[in-house]
């Protein structure tokens, strides 16, 4: 039985992968696979009739889309690369080098220049010492706040960590800082208007 | 020995209680419950939702700021260094179009009365407002203003008023009924169950104090904590003592002027000391910034 059907499975599979054993009747069978182009038929393919090639419906496309693409390249290349847009603080305007503005300072005496190397000094070291200062005031709030936290973390737990959760009302958070006179309750500011002549930069 | 225990402190919780000012309304409502059985429950309850239950009570206060509203006044080595530093300045300073204009006229001006002066050099349009005169008429609308003052004595003194001293920062004084005592301290009240330490600090602002004010909490987390024993007289096992946890606040409106008899000050950090207990005082001061 396995036999028979090994055979018919043979027999199947030659009838489809001989074609060269059907030479002579090549004529009744028409389609054939085109690696095995027989000699009869070497004058009748398509290359050799020149006729124009089967354009399939995707070659149109592809022939669009190698155009665009050889389009952007050659912009790409033309195209100027954009400017930087100035800063404007970095520039100095040229009214400023100007020679006719040139202030005639006063020569300063000695000891007028050592007073002022003297004043820079004792400057440095009134700042050091207010920076000190601030910067233990800041240790001392933070030991605070932590020993706090821990007294908290005794308590409850649960205190604890809604007193850790982030407030998401606070921010933005705006205050008017310091002027140097306070603000007057019945005072009625003039109309300010002006023109707004800053130079706004596209690329 | 258990029963007798509980009875004593279910008797001593309803005197604690009532020392501190009695605004919390949930808790004072033990001293309504008749002893025995009903006290009983209520405490058992309670010692359910609190597993461990701490005897400490918790408070919340509020460290209310207001911010110098005016800059400070210079010390003398900072007045002399910007003196200095502007004099710097304006050395190395080239002149400007305005001084530039300054000196033109005042070279015309001499030309003028020199006595050989061509008026039909010059064109005739160009004389129409000289720069002098332009600084004249802005000194002239600067006079005109008058701003308010900077530093009012009388003011100054009144230790209520939130406008005194505006180039520093000032902290809420209240006074409170604490044990047996009145107390000048920052304003507290006692933590209820469900709301949080800062719920509890905002409430203390709002219902301690008459007045209107609007104040910003900076955050969830206390910034001090200051805790105390009570007197072995009333020292219990349910109660110890008590723990205050501060938080801070920034003040963003004044609302209505305080009527005379609102117990509270406006205080300045070197002042605090005349005010509060040394103990507290050491506390406080660690995480109020003056700068």
């Amino acid at each position: 039985m396995s036999l028979a059907l090994s055979h018919c499975f043979c027999r199947m599979l030659f009838r489809q992968t001989a074609p060269s054993s059907f030479l002579p009747r090549e004529h009744h069978h028409i389609v054939l696979s085109p690696w095995f182009a027989p000699v009869m038929t070497l004058k009748t393919s398509a290359p050799l009739r020149a006729e124009p090639k089967k354009k399939k419906k995707a070659d149109p496309r592809r022939e669009l889309q190698l155009r665009e693409r050889l389009k952007k390249r050659l912009k790409k290349l033309e195209k100027v690369p954009s400017q930087f847009i100035p800063i404007e603080d970095f520039i100095t305007p040229a009214k400023c080098l100007d020679e006719t503005r040139e202030r005639s300072t006063p020569k300063l005496s000695f000891e007028e220049s050592e007073g002022r190397a003297l004043l820079l000094k004792e400057w440095s070291r009134y700042k050091k010492k207010q920076h000190m200062a601030e910067v233990q005031a800041i240790e001392l709030a933070l030991k605070a706040q932590r020993e706090a936290l821990e007294e908290l973390k005794l308590e409850s737990e649960e205190l604890y960590q809604a007193a850790l959760m982030q407030d998401p009302l606070l921010f933005p958070f705006t205050h008017e800082g310091p002027a140097y006179t306070p603000p007057k309750t019945d005072y009625e500011a003039p109309d300010g208007k002006f023109n707004d002549i800053t130079k706004v930069y596209t690329q | 020995m258990a029963a007798p225990c509980r009875r004593m402190a279910s008797w001593s919780l309803p005197r604690f209680l009532s020392c501190f000012g009695g605004t919390a309304v949930g808790s004072t409502g033990f001293r309504q419950f008749s002893r025995t059985a009903v006290c009983r429950v209520t405490l058992q309850t309670k010692s359910m939702t609190d597993k461990p239950s701490s005897p400490w009570t918790l408070m919340a206060a509020v460290c209310l700021q207001r911010l110098p509203v005016i800059s400070a006044d210079l010390s003398p080595i900072e007045q002399q260094f910007g003196h200095v530093m502007h004099q710097m300045e304006l050395e190395k300073s080239v002149l400007s179009d305005h001084e530039l204009q300054l000196l033109e006229d005042a070279e015309r001006m001499s030309r003028k009365q020199a006595g050989d002066y061509d008026s039909d050099e010059e064109g005739k349009d160009e004389e129409i407002m000289l720069a002098q005169d332009l600084e004249d008429s802005w000194e002239q609308k600067l006079k005109s203003f008058q701003p308010a003052h900077r530093v009012r004595a009388d003011v100054d003194q009144d230790v209520t008023s939130v406008q005194r001293c505006l180039a520093d920062s000032l902290v809420l004084l209240a006074e409170q009924q604490v044990g047996s005592q009145k107390l000048w301290l920052l304003p507290q009240t006692q933590w209820q169950e469900g709301e949080t330490l800062q719920q509890t600090a905002e409430r203390a602002l709002t219902t301690l104090q008459a007045a209107g004010f609007k104040a910003t909490f900076l955050g969830n987390t206390p910034c001090g904590v200051y805790k105390y024993k009570l007197p072995k007289a009333i020292r219990t096992e349910g109660s110890v003592g008590t723990k205050v946890f501060f938080f801070k606040a920034i003040l963003s409106d004044c609302g209505p002027p305080a009527t005379p008899d609102t117990p509270f000050l406006w205080l300045k950090k070197s002042e605090l000391q005349h005010y509060l207990k040394p103990a507290y005082l050491m506390k406080v001061d660690h995480f109020i910034l003056d700068f």
